[in-house]
């Protein structure tokens, strides 16, 4: 208890207002949520499937457009999900201002990064360049 | 008074000042603050937690939602069901205006249970007929069996829409009253801090509700402490008509919880320890559904005559099985919740052991219809108290003179909370200049709360509270003789001599529950007192006051209010009278007669 | 970070200990006792309650023991029949209505504390004013344009009865203070109570502001702070479910969108 809060009870609570935001994210973390799953079945039949192969074999099979495009669609669905996940996670548990706004950047820097860097290497290796 | 040098007040200037946070308080308070009024409303408790979310069956007005009805039929009902001790001016402006105050409701969002044609749904409830006692009505206006409930949470939402302010777990200790009986104000402390703030207003509207905990078996919650009625005693004004308890037929045996008469009015009925259904030998007609003091003694008699159920014969079974747990589930799914937990009993397959438990206090301040408090001054007996309004439960205006009928009590408190805002905005000009408060002002208070808080006696309020109680209950019954009362007139003065001995624990000043509690007692004390005083003056039996040594009703020397004063430090009562009002508020319906009250 | 201990200053101590004397059947009674007019921390009474002269219920206790224990034994209470909401408190772990409350439903020892994460006025008496005025930022009250009809708003028996389960609240405030999510965000998060009253007048068939309501709503905080932990279904001791009505208004915010 460092300052005394002198506001009124209702002036704490509507604090700056209504974001008129938040559905977006709910709808995209239950959208990705419902592709996440197949995608997953896909992602691990295709790793159960390539034990034992050798390099050329798995990258011939990564590089096949439509494995290609599931393998993006995968990236893309659980990087998002995953900075959404994470971002609640911060905003529920870091309470101090500065601290949260740098954690929430680093949160976006970090997944939209790693998903760009996935998403180019299977481009890479999709027009096998 | 060197109580009032250790304490300080937080002064406030206000146009009206409503106290309680029930349906008639919540709904004056909104009444005042829609005229502009600059308005306080002290509570002791959170606005939702004021006794009125506790009624069950609903709201009587005659909509005609579900057959012919009219306000006039309504009207012939209160009056017969008060046994014509009523003020039948009164009783025309409630039903007259229950129709429009049950709309107000409807709009301000009460969820109302519905007919099929989407109007409110409505009940039949005791004592309610149609064309002057012919037929069996259907006009109490319900929201399944959570009608105060909904009325309540739904008249807070609106004063929040109206910002009204709210001083909420403030106690009222005293009214401030000038030297010519005008009141200017009401002193009143914090339960969280302690702080004693002295409220200065144009006008004090009382809404506190009944004084149930001056039995030891109450429907009442423990709150229920009469508060505003003891502030007028101490004021030396007088209560009026005390001696008319009402028994609800339905308490559970054993805790005292409430199971509506919307359980009779949807089909329920009761039976004695032969399986006999015996309100068909008492009440003919109207059977179950007759009015209350009509069934209470009923029970009563039954019980005392070894038809009563249980082990120790000593309660009545109320059967709902038979109906339709369809429709159990939908109109009654509180009681059905309530029997469950306080009688471990399953509705639908087995009855719920009830017993007559004080539920309601006919009496209180005497007002008129506008809500304004009356005393008996030089030989008027309507003479108006300046600055002072009392509503609901609290008041006596009266409308439900000797015995009130079911659902008749939500009407009363949001017609004449209603009423009440209306005659303050006439009485009072938003912003009008008060006279300060004079030196002393508040300082009764003061001493009051001083008093109790330093109280350093042997016997613990709930001691004495206890033995008040237990007074009431064995000596001020559902039946009534000479004997019991005299005895209990001299066992209540025993109570109130030990009030010197008294102890309070707690000396701290935040949450001081010991302490509020002490207060409270005090008020119930006087209240007990002249229950007892009023009992014992009335050589007759009418309404809910059955004297066996006077079984008749003696409308030639007894069709009167009763007024009673108490002295708050000697405990002395004294008692006088005021007529009836023997005539209506307008032409369109005339007076009703007395006759014989057959149901 | 947010605090998942207590501070030193709160941490109960063991308290003091009331025999009953000549008892028969003895229950422990182990009360929260914190007052505000001392430095010292908060403490542990231990109540022995003889059985044989206590009501069912632990709101019978609890006064049982103010009346002839300890008279500064401080709690709220009222109606003592579940209506009115006063006497909510955390008994064996859950929150719940003294009044409704069993004693023979706790095993061992009766654990009473006040509700989580409010302040606490004294003992069992925790702080309600946030969590009011939570209630009241969502206007609860009906809300019209069109023209207001002489008799009543008409609504179907079907409109109705979907107020079914959400009218029933009695702002006792279990659920809010049983959910995690509250306990981090108590500042912006609704919390369960008050957002099933959201709802209660968004399906009000004769309420016409939805739409600012949902406006006033969607929020990542206000409503959003809700991750489904289902805590407030689980202790309301109405038997209403807010997890459920919550959901209801996230569908609606989706509903609106597409």
């Amino acid at each position: 208890m460092s300052k005394q809060d002198m506001r009124t009870p209702l002036a704490k609570i509507l604090h700056l207002g209504s974001a008129k935001s938040g559905t977006e994210d709910h709808v995209i973390q239950r959208a990705t949520a419902l592709a996440i799953a197949p995608l997953s079945v896909f992602a691990i039949v295709s790793v159960v499937a390539l034990i034992g192969a050798d390099y050329e074999t798995a990258r011939a099979y990564v590089g096949h457009p439509l494995i290609s495009i599931l393998l993006i669609a995968l990236i893309s669905a659980f990087v998002l999900h995953m900075r959404i996940g994470v971002k609640i996670t911060i905003e529920d548990y870091v309470h101090s201002e500065g601290l949260k706004h740098y954690s929430l950047l680093a949160n976006s820097f970090f997944s939209y990064g790693i998903g760009l860097a996935c998403i180019y290497a299977a481009l890479k290796i999709g027009f096998g360049s | 008074m060197s109580a009032s040098q250790s304490y300080t007040f937080i002064d406030h200037t206000f146009d009206a000042v409503v106290v309680g946070a029930g349906g008639a308080g919540l709904r004056a308070t909104l009444g005042c603050v829609e005229k502009g009024l600059k308005t306080a409303n002290i509570t002791k408790v959170f606005p939702t937690r004021s006794h009125t979310v506790a009624a069950q069956g609903g709201v009587a007005a005659s909509l005609g939602n579900m057959g012919p009805d009219d306000w006039r039929w309504h009207m012939y009902d209160t009056v017969k069901g008060s046994d014509w001790l009523g003020d039948q001016d009164a009783i025309e402006y409630l039903c007259r205006h229950a129709p429009e105050a049950v709309y107000e409701l409807e709009h301000f969002g009460v969820p109302f249970s519905r007919t099929e044609d989407g109007k409110i749904y409505q009940r039949p409830f005791g004592g309610m007929t149609t064309n002057f006692g012919e037929g069996i009505a259907q006009r109490t206006c319900a929201a399944a069996d959570r009608t105060g409930h909904a009325m309540l949470h739904t008249l807070y939402g609106q004063s929040l829409r109206h910002n009204a302010e709210f001083y909420i777990e403030y106690f009222a200790i005293d009214l401030i009253m000038d030297e010519s009986g005008v009141c200017r104000g009401v002193v009143a402390i914090d339960m969280a801090t302690g702080e004693i703030h002295r409220f200065r207003s144009s006008l004090v509207i009382l809404a506190t509700g009944g004084y149930g905990r001056a039995y030891f078996s109450a429907t009442s919650a423990h709150t229920c402490t009469g508060d505003g009625n003891a502030m007028v005693l101490r004021a030396g004004l007088p209560l009026q008509d005390m001696e008319f308890v009402q028994f609800h037929p339905t308490g559970i045996y054993g805790s005292g919880c409430l199971i509506t008469e919307g359980s009779r009015g949807e089909g329920g009925y009761l039976v004695n320890s032969a399986g006999e259904r015996f309100m068909e030998r008492y009440a003919p007609s109207a059977k179950d559904l007759a009015s209350r003091d009509v069934v209470s003694r009923a029970m009563t008699i039954e019980i005392r005559e070894g038809r009563g159920v249980g082990p120790d014969k000593d309660h009545i079974f109320l059967h709902l099985d038979h109906l339709d747990p369809k429709i159990l589930a939908e109109r009654l799914p509180g009681i059905s919740e309530s029997a469950r937990i306080f009688a471990g009993v399953d509705v639908t397959k087995e009855p719920i052991p009830v017993l007559p438990t004080v539920h309601y206090n006919m009496g209180g301040i005497p007002t008129n219809y506008h809500g304004q408090v009356l005393t008996l001054k030089d030989g008027n007996p309507d003479t108006v108290v300046p600055g002072l309004m009392a509503i609901g439960e609290a008041a006596c205006v009266s409308v439900h003179g000797a015995n009130r009928l079911g659902s008749n009590s939500l009407i009363d408190l949001v017609v004449f909370g209603r009423a009440a805002g209306i005659k303050a905005a006439e009485l009072v000009t938003p912003g009008a200049r008060q006279p300060e408060f004079k030196k002393g002002d508040g300082d009764n208070a003061l001493a009051r709360l001083d008093h109790f808080r330093n109280a350093n006696g042997s016997t613990p309020t709930s001691v004495l509270r206890g033995r008040m109680q237990r007074v009431m209950q064995d000596d001020v019954a559902v039946f009534r003789t000479g004997e019991t009362l005299e005895q209990g007139r001299k066992r209540i003065a025993e109570v109130h001599a030990a009030m010197p001995d008294i102890r309070v624990s707690d000396r701290s000043l935040v949450w001081n529950s010991d302490l509020i509690e002490t207060l409270e007692f005090d008020n119930l004390i006087v209240q007990a007192i002249a229950t007892v005083e009023g009992a014992v003056g009335r050589k007759e039996s009418r309404g809910a006051h059955a004297r066996e040594d006077y079984p008749d009703r003696d409308d030639e020397n007894w069709m009167k209010h009763t007024l009673c004063w108490v002295d708050d430090k000697s405990g002395k009562p004294r008692v006088d009278y005021r007529p009836v009002h023997t005539y209506t508020m307008s032409n369109d319906i005339d007076y009703i007669k007395p006759k014989a009250r057959v149901y | 970070m947010v605090q998942f201990t207590l501070p030193k200053n709160s941490k109960p101590t063991e308290g003091r200990t009331f025999k009953a004397e000549g008892a028969k059947r003895v229950k422990n009674f182990r009360v929260y006792r914190w007052s505000p007019d001392d430095d010292k921390n908060p403490s542990i009474d231990t109540f022995e309650v003889d059985l044989d002269k206590c009501g069912p219920m632990v709101l019978d206790a609890l006064i049982k023991i103010k009346n002839e224990v300890d008279q500064t034994l401080t709690f709220r209470r009222s109606c003592r029949e579940g209506i009115c909401g006063s006497c909510a408190m955390n008994i064996d772990g859950q929150n719940t209505l003294a009044c409704t409350k069993g004693i023979d439903e706790c095993k061992g020892d009766v654990k009473i504390y006040p509700l989580p994460s409010m302040g606490v006025i004294k003992d069992l008496v925790p702080d309600l004013t946030g969590f009011y005025a939570q209630h009241a930022s969502i206007e609860p009250w009906l809300q019209t344009k069109s023209p207001t009809p002489e008799k009543e708003w008409k609504q179907s028996h079907d409109d109705r009865e979907k107020l079914d389960g959400l009218y029933e609240c009695i702002l006792c405030a279990c659920c809010t203070t049983s959910c995690p999510s509250y306990w981090w965000n108590g500042d912006r998060y609704l919390g369960p109570a008050t957002l099933l009253q959201a709802y209660r007048w968004l399906a009000d068939s004769r309420d016409e502001a939805k739409g600012e309501r949902l406006d006033n709503l969607e929020d990542p905080f206000r409503l959003y702070r809700c991750h489904t932990i289902m805590n407030c279904a689980k202790t309301c001791p109405k038997g209403l479910n807010p997890a459920k009505a919550i959901a209801e208004i996230k569908k609606m915010m989706v509903e609106r969108q597409a």
